[in-house]
């Protein structure tokens, strides 16, 4: 093994790029894209659903309530014809209809006042935020009025105090950017070196072939260092994201990931004849990370029996090893099982890429 | 192994599932030698010469390189090796191309400029040094592709089909070169289907269907054939050997 050799092979990656100027812009384009696209898409917060109010309420409570309702999350009309709201339901056209009846104000005495609620449930999203504006508004009536639940809740959080849903997903995209970019840069680039004979020549030269991934570790763990450092960047500037942890352990992670990219990206190209061939293998890598990662969802949603399958994934413990240092400050005492777990995966996945270029010898 | 020889390969096979591409092959190439290996399309040159390079292992026989069993670590870096395909980084200039291979033998900065110098001299590439491969046309990428496997000044050097593609002018300076490299002392074993330039070579190899027919230098060949070019003297051994190979 000598490193210059693989350092030779560094260098051309570099070299390349110098006159690729459409993969210079993928790698710094894409996660750049990728963060700001997923970043405004999923704020987390649904926002300016329209409802229609009719209020037949004779008393004052309905007011009270109405005034108490989020309008944030809510676009409040006002009709007073329930079957005219329903309409404009059943059209399209509004969410909900919340119907106040007229003795509402007067049945709050025998605990009996009822608010009729007709939703369009189809989307459970809206739904649910209809739902618990409703509820929060009611509660909050009742507390001005002196009326105090029985029970509540005092909550001092162990970690993420100021996390809003973008810190959650912040980590999840960098995991998922950087192995995805990786793998199909290497596949691509690999493919290429098989195609065009390239490879061929390395190998009859003194060139090892545990040099040719070596040096293609190097490269594309650079490239994954630059985009995470982008991708930290536009995070902790553009949404404010806080970094609770050390970053230099989110780099580690990212070296982690990359490492396991570039040999499954070495181990694909074996498979694929030609550059075609090699994109038809997207879909494999991008559907299982995106669903069964825990990027947006958390694993223990996925049901417990396809959970094994998030298990068996290296970019769930690079997601995970990543949150826990970027929103709970986790450090290397704590992710140390996760490290393990993703340099178990790249030697692994190194041992086959190496053996992959030893193979087809026939 | 006899000393002085460059390549010598003992009852040789090689095989893809049941073809047999290299059929039971005996060649002996003395250093210095410009050697053709000749025949038609599919006769199994591409294959020998893999074989000898250890990019394919072979299925039966032994063969050497240098005195070395192929496989040996120290024969690579002694041996260049041109593929048939171009075989080049074409988002690279030609100057990066050709640094990477020297980089990859180990040369220093100062060995690959000069070495480069000479080579880019020779196949009038100097002012298009620092151009992308992939702006080349097909003929100046065939002579870039000469040039990186040249970079570490090799003892032994395989080219597979290097003329091909190549226009009637180049392929004249390409064939004096190659001579003057056997002056220096260097093997060139050389692939190709052209019967009419391989009477340039100092011995020649006639393969067909994966066996060798005929070997000798092309004076040789051509009068024991009794025909007038190498073509016919090709014909003619084919026809001969016709009764068990067809
Ligand atoms: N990878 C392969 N798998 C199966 N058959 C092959 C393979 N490579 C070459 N062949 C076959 O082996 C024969 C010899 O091929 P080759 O060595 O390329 O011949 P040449 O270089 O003389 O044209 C041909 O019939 C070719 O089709
Ligand atoms: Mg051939």
């Amino acid at each position: 093994m000598r490193i210059k050799r693989a350092l030779a092979i560094t260098k051309r990656i570099f070299r390349g790029l110098r006159h690729d100027r459409r993969t210079v812009a993928l790698i710094l384009l894409a996660p750049i894209l990728a963060m700001t696209l997923f970043g405004i898409a999923f704020s987390g917060e649904v926002e300016d659903v329209d409802v229609i109010v009719v209020d037949h309420d004779s008393g004052d409570l309905s007011e009270r309530i109405i005034s108490n309702l989020d309008d944030k999350t809510l676009n409040i009309r006002f009709m007073d014809s329930e079957q005219n709201a329903v309409k404009k339901v059943e059209d399209g056209n509004a969410w909900a209809v919340f119907v106040f009846p007229e003795d509402f104000s007067q049945n709050i005495a025998t605990k009996n006042a009822v608010i009729h609620l007709r939703a369009d449930k189809s989307n459970v999203n809206v739904a649910s935020a209809i739902a618990v504006t409703l509820r929060e508004a009611m509660t909050e009536t009742l507390t001005q009025a002196g009326g105090e639940m029985p029970i509540s809740v005092s909550e001092s959080p162990v970690y993420g105090e100021n996390a809003e849903f973008i810190d959650f997903f912040v980590p999840g995209i960098m995991a998922f950017a950087i192995f995805l970019l990786t793998t199909l840069l290497t596949l691509l680039a690999f493919v290429g070196e098989r195609t065009s004979g390239t490879l061929e020549r390395l190998k009859a030269s003194p060139m090892r072939d545990g040099e040719i991934v070596l040096g293609y570790v190097i490269a594309f763990g650079i490239i994954g260092m630059v985009q995470a450092s982008l991708l930290l960047i536009i995070a902790t500037v553009g949404f404010n994201v806080t970094i609770e942890g050390n970053p230099f352990l989110a780099y580690i992670i990212v070296a982690l990931l990359a490492l396991v990219s570039v040999n499954l990206g070495i181990l694909l190209s074996a498979a694929a004849k030609r550059e075609a061939q090699a994109v038809q293998f997207l879909p494999m890598i991008i559907l299982p990370t995106f669903l069964l990662a825990g990027i947006f969802w958390p694993v223990e949603a996925i049901p417990s029996f396809l959970r094994w399958a998030s298990f068996a994934i290296p970019p769930t413990y690079g997601v995970e090893a990543m949150r826990s240092v970027m929103v709970r400050g986790w450090g290397l005492g704590e992710i140390w099982m996760e490290l393990v777990i993703l340099l178990a995966f790249a030697l692994v996945f190194m041992i086959l890429s190496v053996k992959s270029l030893q193979r087809g010898k026939g | 192994m006899e000393e002085g020889l460059a390549v010598e390969t003992r009852e040789l096979v090689k095989k893809y599932g049941n073809f047999t591409a290299v059929d039971h092959l005996n060649l002996k190439i003395d250093r210095g030698v410009t050697y053709g290996l000749l025949g038609p399309n599919g006769s199994g040159k591409t294959t020998t010469i893999k074989v000898l390079c250890d990019l394919l292992k072979p299925t039966g026989g032994e063969a050497f390189l240098l005195g070395k069993k192929v496989g040996d670590n120290s024969i690579a870096p002694r041996i260049g090796y041109m593929p048939q395909e171009t075989a080049l980084y074409l988002d690279l200039s030609i100057h990066d191309n050709i640094c990477l291979f020297g980089e990859v033998y180990g040369m220093n900065r100062a060995e690959i400029d000069s070495a480069e110098k000479n080579l880019l001299e020779f196949v009038d590439l100097t002012k298009w040094r620092n151009t992308p491969v992939s702006n080349l046309s097909g003929g100046m990428r065939h002579r870039t592709s000469l040039a990186c496997s040249m970079i570490h000044n090799p003892e032994l050097l395989f080219m597979d089909e290097p003329t091909v593609g190549v226009d009637p002018e180049l392929r004249a300076s390409f064939w004096e070169y190659f001579e003057t490299l056997g002056k220096r002392g260097a093997t060139v074993v050389i692939t190709t289907h052209y019967m009419d330039e391989a009477h340039r070579c100092g011995k020649i190899g006639m393969m067909r269907q994966g066996k060798l027919i005929t070997e000798g230098s092309p004076q040789d060949i051509i009068q024991s054939t009794g025909c007038g070019s190498l073509e016919d003297a090709f014909l003619e051994l084919a026809r001969r050997g016709g009764h068990h190979a067809d």
